[in-house]
C-alpha cells in the first residue's frame, strides 16, 4: 500500500512536468494550424476544413462534392468534422467573443435562420462571396435573402427547406378523396377537408410538437410576411397575416385535424406509426417518413395551403434549411472556388445526393437533370423532387434580422398562452414587448 | 455547465458548525513561534498548487464576468454601460427573468427538501444492521448518479411521452382514464423534472447520510428504545440531531447545485411550455448563445445567481446554528 | 423496527432507480420504431445497434479521450487536491481559514458566465484542442480541497509530532505517513471526480473546436443532431457512456463510503 501511494505521489510529482511538456508541443501545433486547419499557415495546401452536422446528410453531401472537386484537383481533400448546429453556434459564439477566429475552420454549415445574427453581430468570422463564381440568380431568391446582409451575400445556399405537405394516399381514399383535392387549397378548405377524414377514419390529418412555433410561422412565410419588418423592428402586433396564422393553428388543433405533441421524437413517431395522415413541414421531412418501409407507394406529397383572406396569400413557403459560410480563416479562394463548382456548379453533385440522401438541391439548374424527374416509387411514381424545386421558386422571402430567435420565441410562448385561453391580442402584444425588451439594453 | 454535480455544490465554509461540532477540538493555537511560522509558511506551499489553479481558472474569469457585466452592446461590440449598473437595472423589468427565477425557487423550495429527507429515510433503513442485501439496495439506489445528462434526459423525455410508458402503465392499471399530456403542462412538465432530479440525485445525497450514519454510536438509538421511543421518534429526536452537519453539508450543495440547474431544464423540457419549467441558467445560456448574444446582461444575470447562492448558505448556516 | 414499510419503501426506491436503467439496456438491443414505441423487452437488435454506432460514430477514439480525460483529471486532482486539503488542516491558521472561506465563492458562478474569458485564456494559451484544457479547469475544485481538509481532521496530530522529532520532512510526512492512511478518502474523492469529468458536457465541446479530439457525451449529441435518429442506436451509445461511471462507483463503493464517513468524523 506504501508503495502504491508513493507512486502515486510521483506520478503528481511527474505530472506537472509532463503536462508543461506538453502543453509547449500543442501550443506549435495549434500555431501550425492544427485548429481550424484553414488558416494562414494552411493556405495553399489543398485541404479545406468543414463543420456541418447530420453524417446520413450533409456530411454525406460533402463527401460527393470532395470527389467531384477531386476530379479537377486530385490533391484536394476536406477535412469534414460533424459538428451538432448548436455546438457549431457555441463554438462560433465562444470563438468570436474571445477574438480568436484563428481556429475557424474554413467553412461551416449554418441554418438560415441564424445566419444574419451571426453576420449582424460577429462580421469578423465570416468571408464574404462578392468575387466568387457562384451565380445566387440561380438559387431562389427567398433561400439566397437568408445569408444576405446589405445586399453582400455570404451564404451559398445547400439544404431545402421547402415546404411540402405529405399525404397517405391510402387514408385519403378510405374517406373518398385524392391527393388533388388537397392542391392549390387554402387552410379553411384543409380544415374541412381534415373534419371529413376524422369522422370517416378517426385519423387526424397533423401532428405537431405543442408550444412550437413552426408551422404558424411557415404560414406567415407563405403569405410573404415576417416577424421583423425591413428595418429589423418587430411586428408582432397588428400583423394580419401572423393573426391568421395563429387562428388557424387554433382552428386546426380545437377541430381535432391537428393533434398536438410534446418533443421531436412523438411527432416523428406519429407519421412512421400512421397515427396521423399527413404533415406539412420543410421537404426534408420525407426523410424520416421514407423510414417507415411498410408505407412505401402510400404517400404523395403537394403544395401546402394557403392562409384566407390575407393578401399575399401563396400556397409556398419554407421551413429551416441551411447555407455554407467562407469563414475569415479560410483559405478564401480554394474555397469558394470549391463552393461554386460543386454547390453552385455541378449538376453532376445533385444528381449523386440526391438518390444517395434525398438531399434536394436549391440550385435551381440541378432540377433540369433526368435524375429529378425519375418517377419515385416510395411516393406513388410522382417525380416529386422536380415538383419541389418548382416550389421553391416560389416561396415568398422572410426578414430574419438579428432578432429572429427571440422573435420565434416570443410567438410560440404566446401561442402556447393563447391556446391555454388567453386572448391573442393579449399575448401578441406581450410577445411583442418581450422582443422589444430583448432588443434594447 | 451547471449540473449540480459534487464539485458543482457549494461545500461549507471553516467557520460553519459543520465542521465545527464534528471536528475535534483542536489544540489551543499559542502566538507563533519562529518554527511555528516556518511551519506555517510549510503549510502555504502545500496549498499553492490547489490555489493557484483556483485563482487562476476561477477567481480570474470570474473578476472578467464581472467586469462584463458592467457592460452592454451586442457580440463584440461592448461599451462600458451608462449608468455601470445598468445590466443589473434592467433585471427588475424582465419578465422572463422572473418567471425562471420564480420556476428555480419552485425546484428549490420543492424538490430540495423532498430529495433530502428521502434520502435520509432511505440511508437510515439501510443502516439498519439486520437489513439483508444491503449492497444490493445501496448499489441500485445510488446508479442513477453515475448516468450523464444526454442520457437520463433522453430516457425520461421517451417515458413521459404521450403514448410513452408512463401513460401506457397508469391508464392501464386503471389510476388514470386517459394519457396525460406530461410535458405539454405547466404543473407536469415541473414535476417530471423534479422528479427527474429526484431520481437522479437522491442516491447520491443517501451516499453522504449513510456515512455519516456510520459515525453515530448505535447506543444512544437504542438506548432512546429502552425509553420508549418508538422508532420514527428515536429517528426523528435521536438520529437526525446528530446528522445535522450532514444534512446542512448537503441542504447547502444542493441549493447550490439548484439555483445553477440547467441540464434538466435544457435537455428534458427544454424549458417548455412557454418558458414556465425554465430554470435560471438555461436562461442565461438563452441570452448567450441563442438569442443576439447579451454576454454583459448574462454575466449580471450569473452575478444575481452567485449572490442568492451565497445569501442562502449563509441563511442556512445562521439557522443551522440557532438550533445547537 | 417497522420492517414491511420499511421494505417496501426500499424496494420502490430500486426499482424507480433502476427502471429507467432497465429501458436503457433493453432498448440498446431494439430498432429505432421499437424504442420509440417505448418495447419493455429486449430485442434481437444488439448487434445490428453496434455495428451502426461504430460504422456512423468514431467509438472508440472518443472512449479513449473520454477515458484520458476523466483519469487524468482524477489522478491530477486528488494530488493537488490533497496536499491542499492536509496543509489546510495541519498548518491550520486563522488566515488559512479565511483563504479557504474565499476559495469556496468558486463554485458558487455559473459555469457559463465565466466560459468565454477562460476560452480566451486558453486560446491565448495555444491549448485550444487540447485535453489539457479540459482537464486544468476540473483539477482544483474547492469541494475537494474541503473535503480533504475535514477528512484530514480525523488524523492523529500526535503521528505528525511524532514523526517530525524522527526528523521527516514535512512533504515526508504527507507522503510517507499521511497518504497510505486516508485511502477511503482518496476513493471517494477519485468516484465523485471520475463521475464529473466523465459526464462533462459543455466545456469539452466547447474548447475541443477540432474533432479529432472527442469525447463521448460529445458523440451523443451528434447522433441526435441529423434529421433521422436512430434511437436504438442511441440508446447503446448511452449505455455504453453510462457504463464506465457505474463501474467505478461499484468498484470504489465500499471505500468511497468510509471516505466519506472520515471526512465528516
Amino acid at each position: 500500500m506504501r508503495t502504491s501511494a508513493r507512486k502515486l505521489v510521483a506520478l503528481g510529482a511527474v505530472l506537472p512536468l509532463g503536462l508543461a511538456l506538453v502543453a509547449c508541443s500543442g501550443g506549435s501545433d495549434g500555431g501550425s494550424g492544427g485548429g481550424g486547419g484553414g488558416g494562414g499557415g494552411a493556405e495553399g495546401d489543398n485541404t479545406l476544413t468543414v463543420w456541418a452536422w447530420d453524417p446520413a446528410f450533409n456530411i454525406y453531401a460533402l463527401e460527393e462534392a470532395e470527389k467531384v472537386y477531386q476530379q479537377e484537383n486530385p490533391d484536394f481533400t476536406l477535412d469534414i468534422q460533424e459538428v451538432p448546429w448548436e455546438d457549431v453556434q457555441t463554438r462560433l459564439t465562444t470563438l468570436a467573443q474571445s477574438q480568436q477566429t484563428g481556429e475557424l475552420p474554413d467553412i461551416f454549415l449554418m441554418q438560415n435562420n441564424a445566419f444574419q445574427k451571426n453576420v449582424l453581430n460577429y462580421p469578423d468570422l465570416f468571408s464574404d462571396l462578392e468575387g466568387s463564381d457562384v451565380d445566387f440568380s440561380e438559387f431562389p431568391e427567398s433561400v439566397v435573402a437568408y445569408s444576405t446582409v446589405d445586399d453582400v451575400h455570404y451564404g451559398v445556399p445547400f439544404d431545402n427547406g421547402t415546404a411540402v405537405t405529405a399525404l397517405r394516399t391510402d387514408v385519403l381514399e378510405q374517406a373518398g378523396y385524392t391527393v388533388d383535392d388537397f392542391t392549390d387549397i387554402t387552410w379553411d378548405e384543409f380544415i374541412t377537408l381534415g373534419e371529413d377524414v376524422l369522422a370517416k377514419t378517426g385519423q387526424p390529418l397533423l401532428s405537431g410538437q405543442a408550444g412550437s412555433a413552426d408551422l404558424p410561422v411557415m404560414m406567415l412565410q407563405s403569405a410573404g410576411a415576417s416577424l421583423f419588418d425591413e428595418e429589423g423592428n418587430p411586428t408582432i402586433v397588428d400583423n394580419e397575416a401572423l393573426t391568421a396564422a395563429i387562428d388557424t393553428y387554433q382552428r386546426l388543433v380545437e377541430s381535432g385535424v391537428l393533434v398536438e405533441v410534446n418533443t421531436w421524437d412523438e411527432y416523428i413517431n406519429t407519421l412512421v406509426n400512421s397515427t396521423v395522415a399527413a404533415t406539412v413541414n420543410g421537404v426534408w421531412i420525407l426523410g424520416s417518413i421514407q423510414s417507415a418501409e411498410d408505407q412505401a407507394g402510400k404517400w404523395a406529397i403537394t403544395n401546402v395551403p394557403s392562409l384566407d383572406g390575407v393578401d399575399g396569400a401563396t400556397n409556398y413557403t419554407a421551413n429551416g434549411g441551411s447555407s455554407w459560410a467562407i469563414s475569415s480563416n479560410a483559405d478564401v479562394e480554394l474555397a469558394q472556388d470549391f463552393l461554386a463548382t460543386t454547390f453552385a456548379g455541378s449538376s453532376e453533385f445533385y444528381d449523386t445526393i440526391l438518390p444517395g440522401a434525398g438531399a434536394l438541391a436549391n440550385w435551381i439548374p440541378a432540377s433540369e437533370s433526368d435524375v429529378y424527374s425519375e418517377p419515385q416509387e416510395f411516393f406513388g411514381g410522382d417525380a416529386i423532387y422536380s415538383k419541389v424545386v418548382g416550389y421553391a421558386e416560389e416561396v415568398p422571402s422572410n426578414n430574419t434580422g438579428a432578432y429572429y430567435y427571440e422573435g420565434r420565441d416570443a410567438v410560440s410562448v404566446a401561442i402556447t398562452n393563447i391556446m391555454n385561453g388567453t386572448d391573442p391580442e393579449a399575448a401578441l402584444a406581450e410577445a411583442q414587448s418581450t422582443v422589444e425588451f430583448a432588443m434594447g439594453g | 455547465m451547471a449540473r449540480p454535480t459534487a464539485t458543482a455544490r457549494r461545500p461549507v465554509p471553516e467557520d460553519a458548525p459543520v465542521t465545527g461540532t464534528v471536528a475535534a477540538p483542536l489544540p489551543p493555537r499559542p502566538k507563533l513561534s519562529r518554527l511555528e511560522r516556518r511551519k506555517s509558511l510549510t503549510g502555504w506551499a502545500f496549498l499553492l498548487p490547489a490555489s493557484l489553479l483556483i485563482l487562476w481558472l476561477s477567481f480570474w474569469p470570474m473578476i472578467q464576468a464581472a467586469i462584463l457585466s458592467l457592460q452592454t452592446g451586442r457580440g463584440t461590440r461592448l461599451s462600458f454601460a451608462e449608468p455601470l449598473w445598468s445590466n443589473y437595472q434592467r433585471l427588475l423589468e424582465d419578465e422572463t427573468f422572473r418567471l425562471t427565477l420564480q420556476n428555480t425557487f419552485i425546484y428549490l423550495v420543492i424538490q430540495v427538501p423532498l430529495m433530502l429527507i428521502m434520502a435520509l429515510v432511505l440511508a437510515n433503513l439501510l443502516n439498519n444492521p439486520n437489513l439483508r442485501f444491503k449492497s444490493m439496495w445501496r448499489t441500485a439506489i445510488f446508479l442513477p448518479s453515475a448516468v450523464g445528462l444526454v442520457s437520463y434526459a433522453l430516457v425520461f423525455r421517451t417515458m413521459f411521452a404521450n403514448d410513452g410508458l408512463v401513460n401506457d402503465l397508469l391508464v392501464g392499471v386503471g389510476i388514470l382514464d386517459s394519457p396525460v399530456n406530461w410535458l405539454g403542462q405547466t404543473g407536469t412538465a415541473r414535476f417530471v423534472l423534479v422528479l427527474g432530479l429526484l431520481w437522479r440525485w437522491t442516491g447520491y445525497n443517501m451516499i453522504f447520510y449513510l456515512a455519516a450514519l456510520q459515525t453515530i454510536d448505535r447506543s444512544t438509538i437504542e438506548a432512546a428504545k429502552i425509553d420508549g421511543a418508538s422508532s420514527a421518534k428515536a429517528f426523528w429526536y435521536v438520529t437526525v440531531p446528530q446528522l445535522k452537519p450532514m444534512i446542512l453539508l448537503t441542504a447547502i450543495m444542493s441549493t447550490n447545485g439548484t439555483l445553477q440547474l440547467f441540464d434538466e431544464s435544457y435537455a428534458l423540457t427544454a424549458g417548455g411550455p412557454a418558458n414556465t419549467s425554465m430554470t435560471i441558467s438555461h436562461y442565461l445560456y438563452q441570452v448567450s448563445f441563442r438569442n443576439s448574444p447579451n454576454f454583459g446582461y448574462a454575466s449580471a444575470i450569473s452575478y444575481v445567481i452567485l449572490i442568492i447562492v451565497a445569501a442562502l448558505a449563509v441563511v442556512q448556516l445562521k439557522v443551522g446554528d440557532k438550533r445547537d | 423496527m417497522q420492517k414491511v414499510p420499511g421494505y417496501v419503501f426500499l424496494a420502490f426506491a430500486a426499482v424507480a432507480s433502476v427502471f429507467p436503467l432497465y429501458f436503457m439496456v433493453v432498448s440498446a438491443t431494439n430498432t429505432s420504431n421499437e424504442v420509440l414505441a417505448s418495447k419493455l423487452l429486449p430485442g434481437t437488435h444488439l448487434l445490428e445497434n453496434f455495428q451502426t454506432l461504430v460504422g456512423a460514430q468514431p467509438l472508440g477514439t472518443a472512449l479513449w479521450y473520454s477515458a484520458i480525460i476523466a483519469v487524468g483529471t482524477t489522478v491530477l486532482a486528488l494530488a493537488v487536491t490533497s496536499i491542499a486539503g492536509y496543509g489546510f488542516e495541519v498548518f491550520h491558521t486563522k488566515a488559512k481559514d479565511r483563504f479557504m472561506a474565499l476559495l469556496l465563492l468558486a463554485i458558487m458562478i455559473p459555469f457559463a458566465a465565466t466560459m468565454i474569458p477562460l476560452f480566451r485564456m486558453f486560446a491565448d494559451l495555444g491549448l485550444v484542442n487540447s485535453w489539457i484544457a479540459v482537464v486544468l479547469p476540473a483539477i482544483s475544485t474547492p469541494f475537494l480541497v474541503l473535503l480533504f481538509r475535514q477528512a484530514s481532521r480525523s488524523f492523529p496530530h500526535e503521528v505528525i509530532e511524532a514523526a517530525r522529532i524522527d526528523g521527516l520532512k514535512e512533504l515526508q510526512i504527507f507522503l510517507r505517513i499521511y497518504l497510505p492512511t486516508m485511502r477511503p478518502t482518496f476513493a471517494a474523492a477519485a468516484v465523485i471526480t471520475f463521475m464529473t469529468a466523465w459526464n462533462n458536457f459543455l466545456w469539452p465541446k466547447v474548447v475541443l473546436v477540432n474533432n479529432d479530439v472527442q469525447t463521448l457525451p460529445m458523440l451523443l449529441t451528434n447522433i441526435q443532431a441529423g434529421y433521422v435518429t436512430d434511437y436504438g442506436m442511441l440508446m447503446l451509445a448511452v449505455l455504453i457512456a453510462s457504463l464506465p461511471a457505474m463501474v467505478v462507483f461499484l468498484a470504489l463503493q465500499k471505500s468511497f463510503a468510509e471516505g466519506i464517513t472520515g471526512a465528516i468524523k
